[in-house]
């Protein structure tokens, strides 16, 4: 809002160019991982697009208060999380906690291992499922722990950083995680019997 | 730093995996699955199966959104501030 009068006027619209550039420069090229994210979060590509938007949004206005040099991505992530937070899970409450009673921790890999294929084949099984039986293993997990394995696996947060992000303790990251992962393995050996890739052997 | 036998070495694997392992932990762990053929396996299975999970998950930004989020920032500019404040 640059007035008519006052030298300031000038000075403050140069900022706000530089602030913008430097937004455009720096945080835009986040949009690819924080659109997967928000995708998986919120399993809707209308509302990916909504929380995308949002997030950016609130983050161009808080922009000018960054530090420049920190943790720009991580940032980006903890707005992303909260406007999620903030604008879905009041729509949807869901159970926050996974039936992790009774996966054993090498659930997927021993029944896998137990096809009787030749070594180093298990993981070949899972390569052969669509994209959509593994997008949708890891929809069916609650939506704190989907979060956690998303920050970690897909986009290759440090513990340390997912903490910053979700904002709960490294201890909690780390059980989520682990937890995730069985109750994520036990979903997608459910997808490949169903997809008819192996049968029940154990 | 002693040798660790697979129920340990199987414990550190997750942590391994994700790049939090260092120090003492580290080569110990690294040590065993140099020579234990069983736990090595199980070790690839689970990083392949991280990197699958990242394959799968990652997904096209729609054509329009890069253009839509500049006309949203262009629209918010007079509520960008605050401006530069550091000293």
């Amino acid at each position: 809002m640059a007035g008519p009068e006052g030298a300031a006027a000038p000075a403050e619209e140069r900022s706000r160019d530089e602030l913008r550039e430097r937004f455009e420069r720096d945080a835009l090229p986040l949009l690819p991982g924080l659109y997967s994210v928000a995708l998986r979060l919120t399993r809707n590509p209308t509302d990916a697009e909504d929380l995308v938007q949002e997030a950016f949004l609130r983050a161009y206005r808080g922009f000018g208060s960054f530090k420049e040099g920190t943790n720009l991505r991580a940032w980006m992530y903890r707005i992303l999380v909260n406007a999620f937070i903030n604008t879905y899970r009041k729509r949807q409450r869901e159970p926050q906690t996974v039936p992790d009673e009774g996966i054993e921790e090498w659930y997927l890999y021993d029944r896998l291992a137990a096809q009787g294929a030749e070594r180093s084949a298990e993981a070949e099984v899972l390569e052969r499922m669509p994209d959509e039986d593994v997008r949708a293993a890891l929809d069916a997990l609650p939506e704190g722990f989907r979060m956690a394995v998303l920050l970690a696996d897909v986009e290759g947060f440090s513990y340390k950083e997912i903490a910053e992000i979700m904002g709960i303790p490294i201890g909690t990251v780390m059980s989520r995680l682990h937890r995730g992962r069985r109750a994520l393995e036990k979903a997608l050996w459910e997808k490949a019997r169903e997809r008819g890739l192996v049968t029940d052997r154990v | 730093m002693s040798p660790i036998g697979c129920e340990e070495a199987l414990r550190r694997v997750e942590a391994y995996l994700d790049g939090e392992l260092s120090g003492p932990s580290l080569l110990e762990l690294q040590r065993h699955l140099g020579r234990c053929e069983p736990c090595l396996g199980r070790t690839e299975f689970r990083r392949r199966l991280k990197a699958l999970l990242a394959e799968r998950c990652r997904c096209e930004v729609p054509e329009h959104l890069p253009a839509r989020l500049r006309a949203l920032l262009d629209t918010s500019e007079e509520a960008a501030g605050p401006i530069d404040r550091r000293a």
